[in-house]
């Protein structure tokens, strides 16, 4: 029971990883129909941006600066690379987000080396005990941090100006545009938003985890998340991250735990087969 | 179809024919010679240069039939290329099989196991069709990571011999060249005219426009599973000629950053030709190898703390940039660089034709 408590805490923080990417994945996806598969290294380059800032500039200044980083990140992203292709097939934008996954990976090696670091952040609080059980404070706070950034995201879409300007370009990018909303302006929200949350998500992965260069391998995941929930829909994000997160820690703790990269794929095949749009997704009716 | 002047299809042969002017032939027969004669006059390391440039040109031409002709983006296609690897290791290993023997089963067995993840296009397109190659790409490494120990015996690895044939030993590089080159030059040749004929039109109907293409009678569903095994054919002989090269078989050899790469290769030289994915194979092989060659040089320069991060860390920036570069400058790749340039050369000294 003690143990099942330890895998179901562990599970959680990571589905609350998995959540903070596949929000990245699904806020760009919503008004730019373009997949980024590219988030799980931004979150690695964003933990590594964070570990320099934060050694430069001490704790929470640095975050700051972090968060400033991620914003400026996505902002470029979209400027220099997205902008070109607009007009291009959405294959091109695509293909361009997986190349750019491994221009992440060379510049984090080549700044910051393969060697494995320690997040020089203390969150505050103690280890919470219930009974024998000893929950570390810091997945709480990441567990915390994903549902705070569902609820910010879902208010933000459904209840600001600007949210419904984002659902309204996400319908059609055309008639967005003729009827006078900053299309342009949309995408580079969009990517802003998605840098600021890979720099969540190296936050709390750094603080729990380490920062090093295995964390894409298995961020490479929150894909099956995004399809499991919905390439459009925040709520699929949450709630496939956290079954993710659940499935994946209890598979490793009691079945075998070289199953733990294979199990999102396992998943993913599973979700393309039975429901290809995915829980909450909007459900396409196509002939083929 | 842009052709010289003066050159007129007056039979259905002339008009059908690959190569049709007499300078296209003495450019081709000329090629093979050199092609051939190269392990004379070349030194050790081109001829691995070339052996691996070849073995990744076979699986280039197949992830080209895939996403190229049929547009079934594949990010796992290294997974097929292990599965072939796999087939000529274990059947040589486990059941002494002859080399020869095992290189089309390799082919066969990477088109089997193409076809079972490719069954997802019964429902899917695109983007949903990509994440399914991305599944392949993780589950089949993991199975060979994991499954059977005794027959793939993945923390040792396999090992595997290299071949003989007619009293001729293949063992050195030089010989092995001539198989692979061999090989592909008849794959080249068999891609070429392939994407020619009915499935290579049904491919391009499905890549263009799948909804126009099933209302003309072509059987979408099925003729992306043809796309599928032809291309994870491909993949199998790359992979059995792989594990015949390394003399050994084990599943790092198989990364997603291959598959991906083999991708990169396709972008620089333009999908959808056989021409863009010979150019695009031997332009990122010639970057690979000069990164190779500058990145100790560079290390010299900066501190010695810092100089083990520039060859990984060049080695992956140098190619990802040239292919983010490529497709925001030039979509359609170096087969369209070169069609401009052999138009301006026939053109001159006009300058309106392209």
């Amino acid at each position: 029971m003690e143990l099942f408590l330890q895998f179901i805490t562990g599970g959680l923080f990571f589905g609350g990883m998995y959540t903070l990417i596949a929000l990245g994945i699904v806020t760009i996806y919503k008004s730019t129909r373009v997949f980024n598969l590219a988030q799980g290294w931004m979150v690695t380059l964003s933990a590594f941006m964070l570990l320099t800032l934060v050694e430069l500039l001490g704790g929470i200044a640095g975050v700051i600066a972090g968060l400033v980083f991620g914003a400026l990140l996505g902002f470029g992203i979209d400027r220099l690379l997205m902008r070109p292709l607009i007009g291009q097939p959405l294959v091109a934008p695509f293909l361009l987000t997986i190349m750019l996954a491994y221009i992440f990976e060379g510049i984090n090696i080549l700044v910051w080396g393969s060697m494995s670091y320690e997040m020089p952040i203390k969150l505050p609080g103690e280890s919470l005990r219930l009974g024998s059980v000893v929950v570390g404070h810091s997945l709480l706070w990441g567990i915390v941090a994903a549902v705070l950034a569902f609820t910010a995201f879902s208010m933000f879409y459904w209840r600001t100006l600007m949210g419904r300007v984002m659902r309204a370009t996400a319908e059609d990018h055309q008639t967005a545009q003729s009827l006078g909303l900053p299309v342009k302006g949309v995408f580079s929200l969009s990517w802003m938003l998605a840098g600021m949350l890979s720099v969540i998500g190296g936050l709390f992965l750094g603080v729990v985890s380490g920062v090093n260069m295995l964390m894409y391998q298995s961020l490479l995941g929150a894909i099956s998340v995004v399809l499991l929930g919905g390439l459009d829909s925040i709520a699929g994000a949450i709630v496939g991250g956290m079954i993710l997160g659940l499935i994946q820690s209890l598979v490793v703790g009691y079945l075998s735990p070289s199953l733990a990269d294979v199990i999102p794929y396992i998943i993913l095949l599973g979700i393309l087969i039975i429901k290809p749009y995915g829980l909450f997704g909007l459900v396409r009716i196509e002939r083929l | 179809m842009d052709r010289p002047a003066g050159i007129f299809d007056i039979r259905y042969e002339q008009d059908m024919a690959v190569i049709r002017t007499a300078p296209q032939w003495v450019c081709l027969i000329g090629f093979l010679i050199l092609l051939a004669a190269l392990p004379l006059f070349a030194d050790s390391y081109f001829l691995s240069f070339m052996i691996l440039t070849g073995i990744a040109l076979i699986a280039v031409l197949g992830l080209n039939i895939l996403t190229g002709f049929a547009g079934q983006i594949s990010i796992g296609h290294q997974a097929f290329v292990a599965v072939g690897a796999y087939t000529t290791a274990v059947l040589m290993d486990s059941f002494h099989w002859n080399f020869w023997a095992t290189v089309p089963m390799a082919g066969v067995a990477a088109a089997a196991v193409g076809v079972l993840f490719g069954l997802p296009s019964f429902r899917l397109k695109m983007l949903y069709l990509t994440m399914s190659t991305l599944a392949a790409q993780f589950i089949i490494m993991a199975f060979f990571s994991h499954a059977f120990p005794d027959y793939f015996r993945a923390v040792s690895g396999i090992r595997v011999s290299r071949p003989e044939l007619l009293g001729i030993d293949f063992r050195e590089n030089e010989a092995f060249y001539y198989v692979v080159i061999g090989i592909t030059v008849i794959m080249t040749y068999f891609s070429r005219n392939l994407v020619r004929g009915r499935l290579g039109r049904a491919f391009v109907a499905i890549r263009d426009n799948d909804l126009a293409g099933e209302v003309i009678g072509i059987n979408v569903a099925r003729y992306k599973l043809y796309a599928f095994a032809t291309g994870c054919f491909y993949a199998g002989i790359s992979g059995s000629l792989h594990a015949s090269y390394y003399r050994m078989v084990n599943p790092p050899q198989f990364p997603i950053d291959v598959s991906i790469w083999y991708l990169g290769c396709l972008i620089v030289g333009g999908m959808g030709t056989t021409i863009g994915a010979i150019f695009g194979v031997f332009f990122l092989r010639i970057i690979k190898e000069f990164v190779t060659i500058i990145s100790p040089i560079l290390a010299d320069l900066v501190s010695p703390l810092d100089a083990p991060k520039i060859g990984p860390g060049l080695g992956i920036i140098s190619w990802a940039l040239v292919v983010v570069l490529f497709l925001i400058f030039e979509p359609r790749g170096l087969a369209h660089t070169w069609e401009v340039l052999k138009s301006r050369f026939r053109h001159w000294p006009f300058k309106f034709s392209i």
